[in-house]
């Protein structure tokens, strides 16, 4: 094990959601926010997990960090979910600006080419205290992108990755929890994405859906935060067949820290606060080893957690208190035989690969 | 009774904070909002531990009555509306105040791109200038059922202003009018239910704000702010929405003192329409007067129009800054009104009570357009 910590990327976060929708102040401790949450906040979007001084602490040093809203005005739960692409539009303008102000007091950086990203991973080679946290702007759910003609003006501001689904159907394509396909809209879209040069996430389509992307777009794809269904049944999980097609076309696959995602026995109905999951970090291990194992390689695996994304830390992997724990994945792999090289390229060597190749 | 509507000017509303808070698609009906909104049609989620049930108020006395239809119905055809964020620590119940400044920008900015997302949709258009102003008003001399609706963009608060630098960003995006404070002591100084003036950061920003030829709203100053900014600001001002203390109790209203300073710099105070604003009962500076009843109906709103064109002399300096759905609902609407289509029966209200047909068109419109026309002679 090397003497010092690896670099991690972790490619789907959604900071701007958890600041302005949760109303976390996150250049706090997590523990200061679990304390400063008040119980509505916290009976709604669990325990706090992820801040800037956690993600310094775990030398989380690269982020896809998310603009996210969606119409989906069935969401219940967190009654975030929008009746209009305007709304959605605003919400999405308001993360990306959350990380504009980030950047100006100096606790990020955005990363929109190679020199950025090249210049991030030098930093945090050996990085100080205050060394900002590399960016990299994702959209869950292609909602606040208002028509196709506006994929321009999202790349000016640093998008470089969006998966044009979330939860329910958006205005282009149906997602997790329903049935069909690609709407009307969506392969415009997808041309406009292709001609822009960002990277499609296919995190969230429905089955359909996936295979239909992959049929009318051939520009680079990823999954952000997904996980196999070979191990966790169900929609949202990637079949192997899935996988495969991700590899065939050097797409990477971030693995999600989510209960509900890696433990077959979590109940999505009852409420996180009233269960224990047994899924730990090694669980999450068995996710990217089954990647690898079907990839033949360990140049597709990589982290993406969807830590404090909708849930806390009662929906994660149990022997993980704040994403500063995600340090604790290299030992975990090593144990199970990979090398400092493959451990290297999962912690962050493939999504850096993957970017490089997309920006040239 | 005029024969033809007359064109009202709201000097206040939060339209973006109800689209993006409370989820309303303000270009449909108030109807429709208010059945989904509807806790038994099960618009309100039914779930014991969901975050809307358990914020409670928003549930049973918010109902919205404020939409982009209902305006074009009573011909509210221009409107002051706001980026709205506030740094104060949020209560248990609610966020709609922020923890940081970065975070108020955030939703400040979320607030400005749902209006341009309005104005790609043809809802709405942006006044940036007195030709803007004039084209606006000449499209409402005879509207069809579409014509947008005129914004000059507003802040509550000036939270969203990082910092003097950045006011120029704020104006080239449409921003013509500030407050520098709200609920709570604020990133720039003390405003309503709290005691103090100005914090050091408030002069820089000023400066850039004068440099800009931003006008300043007095609104939700605390008093000894309100005093500290009429002595360094020499810019143009106005008080968006606020009514007088000489009638309802409280520091969120006007004394005369301060009317009279505001007159003698040609601003202009815009009427709200809010039982916590129109009722003797209410005092701001006291929750336990609250309740959630509205008994005062619209023409108690002439009270104060009254109040201030007697202490000024003449009706130049009255305006609407209804305030209406700004936090509360039809709850605390005045009785008689039921959406913003309603605003136009205020006309006849106002001539009912003696005022001429020139007075009328000067509260509904007119002081408005002065004071921009002025704030904006020099393009």
């Amino acid at each position: 094990m090397p003497d010092k910590p690896y670099l991690i990327v972790d490619s789907h976060l959604d900071l701007g959601f958890s600041a302005i929708q949760i109303n976390r102040d996150l250049t706090q401790s997590a523990a200061n926010t679990r304390v400063e949450d008040p119980e509505p906040t916290m009976r709604s979007f669990g325990s706090c997990t992820v801040t800037f001084p956690e993600l310094h602490k775990g030398h989380v040093g690269i982020v896809f960090g998310t603009v996210m809203s969606r119409i989906d005005p069935n969401d219940h739960w967190t009654k975030t979910g929008m009746y209009c692409q305007a709304q959605c539009h605003g919400v999405g303008r308001g993360h990306y600006a959350y990380y504009e102000s980030l950047e100006r007091q100096g606790i990020i950086r955005f990363i929109r080419n190679t020199q950025d990203l090249d210049e991030t991973v030098a930093a945090w080679e050996n990085p100080a205290a205050d060394t900002p946290i590399g960016l990299i702007l994702a959209m869950e759910s292609a909602d606040p992108i208002l028509d196709p003609d506006q994929v321009p003006e999202w790349y000016d501001l640093g998008l470089r990755m969006v998966s044009i689904s979330h939860y329910g159907v958006s205005s282009y394509c149906h997602g997790t929890g329903t049935e069909g396909g690609l709407l009307e809209r969506g392969k415009p879209l997808l041309n406009a994405l292709k001609e822009a040069g960002i990277v499609v996430d296919l995190t969230h389509t429905t089955d359909q859906a996936f295979w239909e992307i992959l049929d009318v777009y051939d520009g680079p794809v990823a999954a952000s935060h997904h996980n196999c269904r070979a191990l966790t049944p169900g929609q949202r999980q990637l079949t192997d067949d899935m996988i495969n097609a991700i590899v065939e076309r050097g797409g990477v696959i971030g693995s999600a820290f989510d209960a509900w995602m890696l433990d077959p026995d979590w109940k999505r109905e009852t409420p996180p606060f009233a269960q224990r999951t047994k899924a730990t970090l090694e669980t999450v291990a068995n996710h990217i080893d089954h990647v690898c194992q079907l990839a033949g390689n360990a140049h597709h695996a990589g982290i993406g957690t969807d830590l404090d994304g909708g849930f806390g830390q009662e929906q994660a992997p149990k022997d993980l208190n704040t994403i500063a724990d995600l340090q604790n994945m290299a030992g975990i792999l090593e144990n199970r035989g990979y090398s400092e090289t493959d451990v290297k390229n999962i912690l962050s060597g493939n999504w850096i690969r993957l970017m490089k190749e997309v920006w040239g | 009774m005029p024969d033809k509507p007359v064109l009202i000017i709201d000097g206040h509303l939060d339209m973006a904070f109800n689209a993006l808070f409370y989820r309303r698609d303000l270009t449909q009906a108030v109807h429709l909002l208010r059945e989904r909104e509807d806790p038994i049609r099960g618009g309100i989620s039914q779930h014991k531990d969901s975050l809307e049930r358990r914020q409670g108020p928003q549930a049973k006395n918010y109902t919205v009555t404020v939409t982009l239809p209902e305006m074009r119905k009573g011909h509210v055809g221009i409107m002051l509306s706001t980026i709205m964020a506030r740094v104060q620590v949020p209560s248990g119940t609610s966020h709609n105040s922020v923890r940081t400044q970065g975070t108020a920008y955030a939703r400040g900015q979320s607030h400005l791109h749902y209006y341009k997302a309005l104005e790609r949709e043809g809802q709405i258009t942006f006044i940036k200038n007195a030709k803007d102003l004039d084209a606006c008003v000449k499209s409402w001399e005879n509207p069809k059922e579409d014509t947008p609706v005129g914004l000059i963009l507003t802040a509550e608060s000036a939270d969203p202003i990082l910092g003097p630098d950045q006011v120029q960003q704020w104006w080239d995006a449409g921003l013509r009018a500030v407050s520098l404070t709200h609920f709570g002591a604020n990133s720039y100084g003390h405003g309503t239910g709290t005691v103090g003036g100005l914090y050091p950061p408030a002069y820089p920003l000023m400066d850039a704000l004068k440099d800009a030829g931003m006008i300043l709203d007095l609104t939700h100053a605390a008093d000894l702010t309100f005093w500290e900014i009429l002595d360094y600001w020499d810019g143009p001002v106005h008080a968006s929405h606020c009514n007088c203390r000489a009638l309802v109790p409280g520091q969120r209203h006007l004394t005369d003192d301060q009317i009279k300073a505001l007159v003698e710099r040609d601003a202009v105070i815009g009427m709200v329409f809010a039982e916590q604003m129109l009722s003797p009962t209410w005092n701001w500076d006291d929750p336990s007067t609250y309740y959630t009843t509205a008994t005062r109906p619209m023409k108690a709103v002439v009270e104060h129009i009254d109040h201030i064109c007697q202490l000024t002399g003449n009706c130049d300096h009255v305006a609407f800054g209804t305030d209406l759905d700004g936090g509360f609902g039809l709850e605390l609407s005045p009785t008689d009104y039921n959406t913003a289509a309603d605003l136009q029966r205020f006309p006849s209200i106002l001539e009912a009570h003696g005022y001429s047909a020139d007075d009328i068109d000067k509260i509904c419109h007119g002081n408005l357009i002065r004071l921009f026309k002025n704030a904006w002679k020099n393009g």
